[in-house]
């Protein structure tokens, strides 16, 4: 959709409800509470206006769900995506992340108990994007509005025609799952492939599922703390929205 | 072939420990020909190994070769080969090669390359570092002394928790013959741990963040790997599961499919219960338990899961929890492995049966899997099990051992089959300790020269499965008539084959078997019933033939001979057949160069060809007919006195193994009455330089003569 | 002549055969009959019928007095219908009756299984005598206690008493291995020399990986 478009729409939809045609964000969006999913179809709540920031609204449809228990540490999921959608086998790339936790789990070579991993109890931790519902980390951090969202499946994915490769989105998730590929110098992370993920499929064991979304980024802490970089106009658009409680009404 | 057109990574990193010198080659300019892995080997050893070099002198090298299809998800690839002059191979050290899974040659080929080529001896222990394209000599000074699980973990700390440790242990430091290399927990190459040790190596760690690319069109790519897993079966592709399923016409109670609906992994938390379709692509890997399959039904209960190397989907090393063994023998209460691995530890005992019960069996297993796996100690296929054994039973140690230091080891122990015994067996093998721990540190042969026993002691008793040269049998007669027989004659060690049991013992019925028999080897006739054998024909020695030429493309592809290739399958719809072609078809698709099945096997051809060059050169010796293609004699017996070729004996005649040689001989080209191969045989096969080399020292049958 | 193939009454025949075996459970004509007759099928085929196509029977069903011969031609008509469905087998069970499954769903070794579940007896033999014949092989006698044959030591003893004392069942005997296990085969189709030797070498595989 292009963004030229949003406001004649807005203010269609502002008119429609009975609104004035001057509709800020946050009035939109208290309107859009009710709409939801209506103009989710349109896209609306994705750009309000030609230079606002793109912010995700929307919840994905569904994401990959991981159970450590039945995980046998094969791999064969990191290989199925970057074989299948990349056409190279490279872990390092993976947009599911096994290479680094199974040796020893989350918490690295440690030693003692309550190590996870081959080496440890044999658990192995999958690394699975969680779709994060707003505020979404790495399409908040990334300055070119390059992570949108995948309309089938409402997955988060980078635009590898926009991303211009400054890594920011990498070090804004908390949970490390950006991936970058440097043969093509731009980010890449799990997109759900169109509804039918391949590492789902990969499984030899049944061990990731593919479920309606829920918010993961509650359970568990992350496993690092992000580093937020928040350009001053996106900060800003965040005020729209999150204003001091008492304040009713559509200005 | 460009080095970027697929499959291979491109490079050869060389490591020279004498001099520091690290150097890359380009793998296709150099040896595109032998494809990599076992092949790679066998070429750096003729160029630039000597004859007469010994597996300890720094002259000897290292080579850890993956293979073209490592690092994708092929089924069931991973393998590293790793070839030397090979230490246990008596009398005299010849070319050899161990196989590990696991996850390290995934690793090289992320990390950039094909294979390590490992040269020279250093001063001092060290470890080599590599990290992509960055490759250092690093100090082991710390780790020397330490076990392969604390090494791992040190080393991982220091390079990061994805790097893969191959690493010895004790008894490959000490230069043990019977020493060996580990990576990921479990995954060992046997024989090579004293070759490392002699150069002071003490680990490879390796990191990756690279690629295998797949220059063939991604879809095509992704079509046939759904094909591959849709005909796998269980762990060495029985293809039908060992229980009566509605879901299959036959079944095998002796099949290692034994993933039975209703069982569970038992010490997951919670359990794992199997459930479901049996065929079901996302369920393979509860297939296969090894832990049951060797220990019996009581294992499921602690079994935590499936493990193995990267990208096999079937799992067959499974991990185990046996609380027990912390507070009986002082060990870590997991550990796992498969095969003789898997049972090191009950081997050193009496055969299962002799009332002990199937708990201690796996606590020995416990034992034996945790010292073996730490201190880095080879079993050479359970030979170190069965020399102990009979040294014992036998009378010798009594007789030669020092009074003293046979009142020092718990016999009593031994006796009452207690796995407290293996805590001191196996450190003193490991450790080199005494006479007794240092002549079976250094394999078989060790204990003929040592104590003057004659090889035929063992050579004439069927009990130690002893074959020739210091190793085992390894799927020879009992499994598989002239044909194991055959392939028993080739190596320098046990034979490591697994192409012709895989198929006889895949639990179809015979006439099934046969059927798929002629359509791959031309006739039913190629398959005997199990002790049921005929005569020799020409399509056993075709099988034969296939067996060993499939066995060297795996190891040079790095696809693993425990699993493939791939003749049958579980699919009744197309008559129990599988898919011969597998390997070259995933090979054109890699590279992006097609190649049918006949050229790929050519290739094949072309490395065990050159394996034999190896051995003629390094044997100094023309005719291997009668000096290296031996049959121990018995072989040639019955207990029971059944005469050959009735039913209910593995008997073998010796004019008919003479005529099966014969044949065999005939259909790689080599000359009948040496067994070697000619030099226009070595010219066919693009080995016009080997030919000539040994033509020139008379060691091919129209010079030798 | 009843027609075949693809009429709607001769796949939801088929239909129920598989629902059946998917459980799994063998279907007799009565159980397909009584399948058909729960969707509102089977009225049709409650009709006498001569030389009619099912299509063309008679809405308004059988007339009283007419049900026993009635119910005897709609299970011929039946077994006519399924004896050329494509996927669909069938075999004399061991109660006399004709029996169907889908061999894709049910294989005939399981349904062979299933059809002698409560005749130990005759389960245990045929088990036996199958091995013998088609691998060929002897089987060990701890296969029988495992699912889907359930049985309990005892009750295998009981079995082999009763295999030992039955004339039906002479050919069924058996040999021990040097480890202590048992294997049970039939001479009808293995010679005991050759299934002791199989059975040994069953029992060294373990040793042999």
């Amino acid at each position: 959709m292009k963004r030229g478009r949003q406001p004649e729409l807005i203010r269609l939809a502002a008119e429609a409800a009975g609104l004035g045609a001057s509709l800020s964000r946050r009035g939109f969006l208290m309107l859009s509470v009710c709409t939801v999913s209506g103009l989710a179809a349109l896209g609306l709540e994705q750009a309000f206006g030609a230079d606002a920031p793109l912010v995700i609204l929307d919840n994905a449809k569904g994401m990959i769900l991981a159970d450590p228990t039945r995980c046998v540490g094969c791999q064969r999921c990191e290989l199925a995506c970057t074989e299948f959608n990349d056409g190279r086998a490279q872990p390092s790339l993976a947009r599911i992340k096994i290479s680094r936790t199974v040796h020893f789990g989350p918490g690295g070579p440690t030693g003692g108990d309550g190590m996870h991993g081959d080496w440890g109890d044999g658990l192995v931790l999958q690394g699975v994007c969680r779709q994060c519902p707003h505020p979404v980390p790495c399409a908040t951090a990334c300055p070119q509005n390059a992570i949108k969202v995948e309309p089938e499946t409402g997955a988060r994915a980078v635009d590898p025609a926009v991303c211009v490769g400054c890594r920011l989105c990498q070090r804004a998730c908390p949970w490390d799952m950006l991936s970058f590929d440097e043969q093509a110098g731009v980010a890449t992370k799990c997109f759900l492939c169109h509804g039918r993920p391949k590492c789902v499929e990969a499984c030899p064991a049944g061990a990731l599922r593919y479920v309606p979304w829920r918010d993961l980024t509650r359970d568990g802490g992350p496993q690092r703390s992000g580093l937020s970089v928040v350009s001053p106009e996106s900060a800003r658009a965040c005020t729209d929205c999150h204003v001091p409680a008492g304040k009713t009404g559509v200005r | 072939m460009a080095a970027t057109s697929g499959g291979f990574a491109g490079k050869v990193l060389r490591v020279d420990l004498s001099t520091g010198k690290i150097g890359i080659q380009d793998t296709i300019e150099r040896y595109e020909a032998v494809l990599g892995g076992a092949g790679l080997g066998y070429r750096v050893l003729w160029d630039e190994v000597p004859a007469g070099t010994g597996p300890f002198d720094p002259a000897n090298k290292l080579v850890f070769a993956a293979g073209a299809l490592v690092g994708t998800s092929v089924p069931c690839n991973g393998r590293a080969t790793v070839t030397t002059i090979f230490p246990t191979c008596w009398p005299r050290p010849l070319v050899g090669s161990g196989h590990m899974g696991g996850h390290f040659a995934a690793k090289l080929k992320y990390a950039g390359y094909d294979a390590l080529i490992v040269e020279g001896r250093a001063d001092k222990p060290v470890w080599i570092m590599i990290r992509d394209a960055r490759v250092e000599i690093r100090d082991a000074g710390h780790l020397w002394g330490s076990g392969i699980r604390r090494t791992t973990l040190e080393l991982s700390q220091e390079m990061g928790p994805d790097c893969v440790v191959a690493a010895i242990g004790q008894a490959g430091e000490n230069q043990a013959p019977m020493g060996m290399v580990i990576n990921s927990v479990s995954h060992s190459a046997g024989g090579v741990g004293g070759v490392m040790g002699a150069k002071n190596l003490k680990a490879v760690a390796v990191q990756g963040s690279g690629a295998v690319r797949i220059a063939g069109d991604k879809a095509e790519w992704e079509k046939l790997i759904k094909f591959h897993l849709s005909i796998l079966g269980g762990n060495n592709q029985h293809v039908v599961p060992s229980f009566p399923t509605p879901q299959a016409e036959y079944y095998n109670p002796a099949s290692r499919w034994v993933g039975q609906p209703g069982r569970r992994w038992g010490a997951a938390k919670p359990p794992v219960e199997l459930a479901g379709d049996i065929y079901d692509l996302n369920r393979i890997a509860y297939r296969t338990n090894s832990a049951a399959y060797f220990l019996g039904g009581e294992a499921w209960k602690y079994t935590v899961r499936g493990n193995g190397c990267t990208a096999c989907p079937i799992r067959c090393h499974t991990m185990l929890r046996v609380p027990s063994v912390t507070v009986r023998y002082g060990i870590p209460d997991m550990a796992q492995n498969t095969c003789i691995a898997l049972q090191f530890g009950r081997m050193f005992f009496k055969q299962p049966g002799d009332g002990k019960g199937g708990e201690a069996a796996i606590e020995a297993c416990m034992v034996g899997m945790h010292l073996a796996d730490d201190m880095g100690l080879w079993s050479n296929y359970g030979q170190l099990q069965r020399d102990l054994r009979k040294l014992y039973e036998g009378g010798y140690l009594k007789t030669r051992l020092g009074s003293k230091e046979y009142a020092s080891i718990p016999w009593d122990k031994y006796e009452n089959g207690d796995p407290a015994f293996l805590l001191d067996i196996i450190p003193r093998i490991a450790n080199r300790q005494g006479e007794l721990g240092d002549v079976l540190s250094r394999g078989t042969g060790a204990i003929f020269d040592h104590w003057s026993i004659p090889e035929a002691e063992w050579a004439r008793d069927r009990t130690t499965t002893y074959w020739k040269m210091g190793h085992p049998k390894h799927h020879a007669n009992e499994d598989d008539g002239q044909c194991g027989v055959i392939i028993n004659t080739q190596y320098n060690r046990d034979a490591q084959c697994h192409s012709h049991t895989n198929f006889v013992r895949n639990g179809l019925p015979l006439e099934i078997q046969r059927k798929l028999a002629a359509a791959i080897w031309g006739s039913p006739d190629a398959l005997d019933a199990p002790g049921d054998y005929t005569p020799a024909n020409v399509y056993k020695a075709k099988r034969a033939r296939w067996s060993l030429v499939r066995k060297e493309l795996h190891d040079a592809l790095g696809v693993c001979n425990w699993m493939g290739p791939w003749v049958a399958s579980p699919r009744w719809e197309r008559g129990y057949a599988g898919d011969d072609s597998l390997e070259s078809r995933f090979l054109s698709l890699a590279t992006g160069r097609a190649i049918d099945r006949e050229e790929l096997d050519r290739a094949g051809e072309r490395i065990f060809t050159l394996h034999r060059a190896l051995t003629i050169r390094d044997m100094g010796q023309v005719d291997m007919r009668s000096k290296h293609d031996l049959v121990p004699p018995w072989v040639f017996e019955d207990p029971n006195g059944a005469a050959p070729f009735t039913k209910g004996t593995t008997r073998m005649d010796p004019a008919d193994i003479a005529l099966a040689m014969d044949l065999f001989y005939e259909i790689m080209g080599w000359d009948k009455a040496t067994g070697a191969p000619t030099g226009e045989r070595y010219a066919s096969l693009g080995l016009g330089d080997v030919g000539e080399a040994l033509r020139v020292g008379k060691l091919t049958p129209e010079s030798g003569r | 002549m009843t027609s075949c193939g693809t009429t709607g009454l001769a796949q939801a025949a088929a239909e129920a055969v598989r629902e059946a075996s998917r459980e799994p459970r063998l279907a007799t004509c009565g159980d397909v009959l009584a399948m058909l007759l729960e969707r509102g099928l089977g009225d049709v085929l409650a009709t006498p019928a001569s030389g009619r196509d099912d299509e063309e029977a008679d809405p308004r069903g059988v007339p009283d007095g007419a049900q026993p011969a009635a119910a005897a031609d709609a299970a011929a008509r039946l077994a006519a219908l399924l004896a050329c469905q494509p996927g669909i087998a069938a075999f004399v069970s061991l109660s006399g009756q004709t029996v169907y499954h889908a061999p894709e769903l049910l294989s005939r070794t399981y349904a062979l299984i299933l059809d002698r579940k409560d005749s130990p007896i005759a389960l245990v033999a045929e088990e036996i005598r199958t091995n013998s014949r088609d691998y060929p092989r002897p089987v060990p006698v701890k296969l029988f206690e495992a699912p889907p044959f359930d049985l309990s030591p005892e009750e295998i003893e009981a079995v082999l008493r009763a295999m030992a004392a039955g004339a039906a069942y002479q050919d069924i005997t058996f040999a021990a291995t040097t480890n202590g296990a048992v294997y049970l085969f039939s001479s009808l189709h293995l010679k005991r020399e050759y299934a002791a030797f199989l059975a040994e070498r069953a029992e060294t595989l373990v040793l042999n990986p």
